[in-house]
């Protein structure tokens, strides 16, 4: 398909000389890494910007870095360098399946987690993980640098706290302290590559803290506080699962699209739920489960 | 089976080295050099309007843009069947992404940006996209002129509605029939548009040069059908079919979409105001999806009167067809699912109506399958739910009503020789029928479901095929004939066909995609009859090398004929054991005799075959009569479907299908048509999921929300079944099975459904999110 847009591009080789860049452009420029929704926005003319900047090229931004503390994923990191981690899969397992269900080989292997937060569409698979984790979004400008929580970060489909002239350098996500168990459940329409229908992150610990986040069924994607609340400290019950699932309407607003129905959204927000927290469970106890066809399909 | 050397074996395909490899060269990397002009359309936003006005001003001031045209340049209708499609809307638009003008630029991007600047002004009409409000006695219109279209002599337009075709079947006496029945079921069923979804969109380069002859390079199916629409079409501009050459090279996927003719014709009109250039037009997925032809949408009605002992004593079939804004193939598909609506039964008395119906959608065309995927997911959803209502055996309900060899058809000729029970039998074994598994995951259920399958080639009675064959020196063969491989491996089948007849194998035989002007013809590579039609044309080819071959033999070494074969490619001889001939000694430079002359010469043969016995004859009113279709393909699928009970979601563990060939030339690529086309058939079902807005505008053309299967989507095991009663006027006993693969997977997966969680669903697809609700609906109301 022809590119009848034309641009300005830049391919900076450091930091600074991005920020200045993007201080010159403000939102008249993109920037470029992945490239995965930009470069088919501009074929398609839903985007016409003045200036593509690419930072595939800038050192700073490292793709991936395991600290004691946590795990820092550079803006130059793509869902294939998080998935070929076997640390990351040891320790920060919901965010290994989220990046698992993220389009297909091809895409994974350019598009990044921090382009996926940044294009903040309502169904995007890393925010689910991004909540249960606390992560936290590191911004630079020429202004200098700041940190925002990603419980505040998504504002609305497409909307995010970042400022025009702001790059994202990368998430940093803690080190859960105790032993835990996490998952990703993705409802897609087949086996193959999918935008979610609905997803739900599920994250439990030894204290038994739970911590729930569904994407694709609101318009952020959003922790589930009334049911968190209703589990801490309890251990799961037939009972309490029921009850934990009656709560689901309350904590999302899906809509219906051409994906799926808003009903079904939410009676499979609270089959995933289910199993989402039967899985955490096992895994708890050292089981070890794929949670590929675990809704069936 | 040893019977034969090359026939019957899994030859590894001819051209399979070369497409694995990228060596391949289809239509979009042919190199036309700095001429080369790009073509953009101008698509109508609307489903129905009148154009008011085109201005094509600001187009023309972008730099780059070498010329802009309109419908007003090209007045002329085009058309397989029924001329009722115009190379560019002319005064009225009947679908959204109707081709409106067209923009030529220098370079792609000159061509979009100018197409972008083309502004159209539309009076909007109202809008009709369902067959059902279409023949209402008030709807809107498509073609007011439809009582002037020139068609041909088998279909039956009813002028003044947006009925473009009615084929009325009428068997034995109906109401004779329901009376003698025990019981008698009625229910209706919904099968919704499709797309092909073919890996290489559509793209097409048309030059005119300045000798003044059309050469149109297409990926296509059809390129002689081709050939002979664009010379019919362009005739006005003093083309004639000699003057129009057809290059047709590797096609990336048919499935029907790139039969007849479509988007072709718009860079072959183009190329003919373009003289001296070459002008390329390549589809966008997304025109790709709107654009070319889509399978038929389908409302079924069927009622079927049996008796206690399971006898079918009646059908009564009602078939509507939303065959969208033009119908030049579409209607044709429902012409040939008017004739066999019966499915693959013995039924005494029998009603068809199949109604072709103008909507404001797409154009409806060829499809794989030819109508018959929509019409038996009704046919046999219905079979099973009489089967049960009657406290049947579904499969032993089949065998006692199953058509056997010289059983009455619907239209009244005598049925094929064919393996129907054998293939029932086999299935039925194969998927352990009646033995019921229950999952071990409470949360899943198992069910099985099984479904019957026929089709016949839908052809006209005159098509025909036939093939050139000519000896290298070193007894090599060049095979030119002018079918497609569109995947099913037809070059590979060709080259075992003349290779079992010549002694020659396959390795040394090549066959190359065809060029209309060296080539000989065929109609078109569809209806899965190219195996027969084609193979029966190389087969002759064939036998006519070989007899030039004896014949030159018999006359050097006076050996009479009948004492002379051919083996291991030489000349050798019943009567004299010695007597051993090497081919590359004398197919091209002849044999030298004592005297030091030569006797022979090249060896140059041909082929041709049409079935004389076919034709379309026959009363409108009830189709008895003629002879329209030539045989019927039949076979029986199976499978076992996991259901997850909670979220709808559906698994296939194991499937089989098992097809009545004829005599399998390669086992090989049946096995691999029974796998693609099972899963084609799957997808259907499952996953791809067609959406207009009430406009009539496509809302998912595009693979991000019209979801056509995966590697993670194949059923665990698939078992390939070939049963081999041979065709008797097929080459070595072969028939067709292309298109047949996909037909039963719907009505497998409705059965399926309903013996596992006992909800018959009527409406495809089947996504998991209907399946769910429907459990869902069923666990309130049971709640209540």
């Amino acid at each position: 398909m022809a590119v009848v847009h034309n641009f300005e591009y830049y391919k900076p080789l450091k930091l600074a000389e991005t920020l200045k860049l993007l201080k010159k452009y403000g939102d008249k420029a993109k920037l470029l890494a992945g490239g995965t929704d930009l470069a088919v926005f501009i074929k398609e003319g839903v985007l016409f910007p003045e200036a593509v900047i690419d930072i595939k090229h800038v050192k700073e931004l490292q793709k991936l870095e395991l600290k004691k503390d946590g795990l820092f994923v550079g803006a130059q990191a793509s869902f294939s360098d998080i998935l070929e981690s076997a640390n990351i899969k040891k320790d920060y397992l919901l965010l290994w399946e989220s990046a698992r269900s993220v389009a297909s080989v091809g895409i994974r292997n350019r598009a990044t987690l921090v382009g996926n937060i940044c294009s903040a569409v309502p169904s995007l698979d890393s925010g689910p993980a991004l909540l249960c984790y606390d992560a936290v979004v590191h911004l630079a400008s020429t202004k200098g640098e700041r940190e925002v929580p990603i419980s505040e970060w998504f504002l609305a489909p497409r909307r995010t706290a970042m400022k025009p002239d702001e790059i994202v350098t990368g998430v940093f996500i803690p080190k859960p302290k105790i032993k835990n168990a996490g998952c990703y459940l993705k409802l897609g329409r087949y086996g193959g590559e999918d935008l979610a229908q609905a997803g739900l992150g599920v994250f439990v610990n030894d204290k038994l803290e739970y911590k729930l986040a569904y994407c694709a069924v609101g318009p952020v994607p959003k922790r589930a506080a009334k049911i968190e609340k209703l589990l801490k400290g309890k251990a799961l019950s037939t009972v309490l699962i029921a009850k934990a699932m009656s709560l689901v309407p309350e904590e999302i607003a899906p809509i219906a699209d051409i994906r799926s129905g808003k009903e079904y959204r939410i009676h499979m927000c609270k089959i995933m739920l289910e199993r989402g927290l039967e899985v955490c469970t096992e895994r708890m106890k050292g089981k070890i489960i794929d949670t590929l066809r675990i809704l069936g399909g | 089976m040893n019977k034969y050397k090359f026939v019957g074996k899994p030859i590894v395909r001819i051209d399979g080295r070369e497409k694995v490899s990228g060596a391949a060269i289809y239509g979009d990397d042919i190199d036309f050099g700095p001429n080369l002009l790009y073509a953009e359309i101008v698509e109508s936003t609307e489903a129905h309007a009148i154009i008011k006005s085109i201005d094509t001003s600001e187009a023309e001031k972008v730099e780059g843009v070498f010329k802009v045209f309109t419908g007003k340049d090209f007045p002329y209708k085009f058309g397989l069947y029924m001329k009722d499609r115009y190379i560019f809307a002319q005064d009225k638009v009947r679908f959204v992404g109707e081709q409106v003008a067209a923009v030529i630029g220098r370079t792609p991007q000159a061509a979009k940006k100018g197409a972008q600047l083309v502004k159209v002004e539309y009076k909007p009409l109202p809008v009709v996209t369902n067959q059902m409000d279409a023949l209402k006695k008030d709807s809107v219109l498509l073609h007011p002129d439809l009582g002037e279209y020139p068609h041909v002599p088998w279909f039956f337009p009813k002028p003044k509605t947006n009925v473009a075709h009615w084929r009325k079947t009428r068997k034995g006496d109906l109401e004779k029939g329901f009376k003698e029945a025990d019981l008698v079921f009625e229910d209706e069923y919904f099968v919704p548009r499709y797309a092909h979804c073919a890996i290489e969109t559509h793209v097409a380069i048309g030059k005119y040069d300045l000798g003044g002859r059309l050469t149109v390079w297409s990926s296509s199916q059809s390129p002689h059908t081709q050939r002979h629409l664009f010379a019919e079409a362009l005739a006005p501009m003093g083309l004639t079919h000699k003057d129009v050459r057809v290059i047709a090279p590797h096609v990336g996927g048919g499935f029907g979409g790139k039969a007849g003719v479509t988007m072709e014709i718009i860079p072959a009109a183009l190329a003919t105001k373009l003289k001296g250039y070459a002008v390329k037009l390549r589809w966008t997925r997304q025109q790709e999806f709107v654009n070319t032809y889509q399978r038929l949408g389908v409302v079924a009605k069927l009622k079927v009167g049996v008796k206690k002992d399971g006898t079918i004593t009646a059908l009564d079939h009602k078939i509507y067809w939303d065959a969208g804004a033009y119908v030049e193939y579409g209607a044709n598909v429902v012409n040939a699912v008017g004739l066999s609506a019966i499915g693959p039964y013995r039924i005494p008395n029998v009603s068809i109506d199949s109604v072709c119906v103008y909507t404001n959608l797409p154009p409806g065309g060829a499809y794989r399958g030819f109508g018959y995927s929509e019409m038996l997911f009704g046919l046999e959803s219905h079979m099973t739910q009489i089967a049960h209502k009657l406290g049947m055996d579904e499969v032993k309900f089949r065998l006692k009503n199953a058509i056997k060899e010289g059983d009455k058809t619907a239209y009244g000729a005598d049925m094929n020789p064919n393996g129907l029970l054998e293939c029932i039998e086999k299935v039925a074994k194969e998927i352990d029928w009646g033995k019921k598994i229950v999952s071990k995951d409470p949360k899943k259920a198992i069910g099985k479901g099984f479904s019957l399958f026929w089709k016949a080639p839908a052809m006209p009675p005159n098509a025909s095929s036939s093939a050139f064959l000519k000896f290298n020196e070193d007894a090599s063969i060049n095979l030119i004939i002018s079918g497609m491989d569109i995947g099913q491996g037809y070059q590979t089948v060709m080259a075992q066909i003349a290779a079992e007849v010549l002694s020659v194998p396959p390795s040394k035989i090549r066959v190359e995609t065809p060029d209309t002007d060296r080539n000989p013809y065929e109609w078109q590579t569809v209806a899965s009859h190219i195996t027969w039609s084609s193979g029966n044309a190389v087969k002759k080819a064939a036998i006519d090398a070989k007899e030039q071959i004896l014949a030159l033999v018999e006359r050097v070494f006076v050996i009479p004929k009948d004492q002379l074969y051919l083996e291991d490619e030489a000349v050798k001889c019943t009567t004299r054991k010695n007597f051993n001939l090497p081919l590359r000694d004398f197919v091209v430079n002849g044999i030298m005799t004592e005297d030091g002359t030569f006797k022979g010469g090249p060896i140059n043969a041909r082929g041709m075959f049409l079935p004389e016995f076919s034709s379309a004859n026959s009363d409108p009113e009830t189709s008895q009569g003629g002879h329209p279709n030539v045989h019927y393909t039949v076979g029986a699928g199976a499978l076992i479907l996991e259901v997850d009970k909670d979220t709808g979601k559906m698994h296939v563990i194991k499937a089989v299908e098992a097809i009545d060939a004829g005599q399998a030339i390669n086992p090989d690529l049946i096995k691999g048509q029974i796998t693609g086309g099972l899963l084609q058939g799957l997808a259907t079902v499952l996953y791809e999921d067609m959406r207009y807005d009430e406009k009539g505008k496509l809302l998912n053309p595009n693979f991000t929300d019209y979801k056509i299967p995966t590697a993670m989507d194949v059923p665990d095991e698939i078992v390939p079944i070939i049963v081999e009663v041979p065709q008797p006027d097929g080459p070595f006993g072969a028939r067709g099975i292309g298109e047949h693969t996909m037909l039963p997977a719907a009505p497998m997966i409705a059965n399926a459904v309903e013996d596992a969680i006992g909800i018959r669903i009527k409406s495809m697809p089947f996504t998991a999110e209907k399946v769910a609700m429907a459990m869902l609906n069923l666990k309130n109301k049971k709640g209540k």
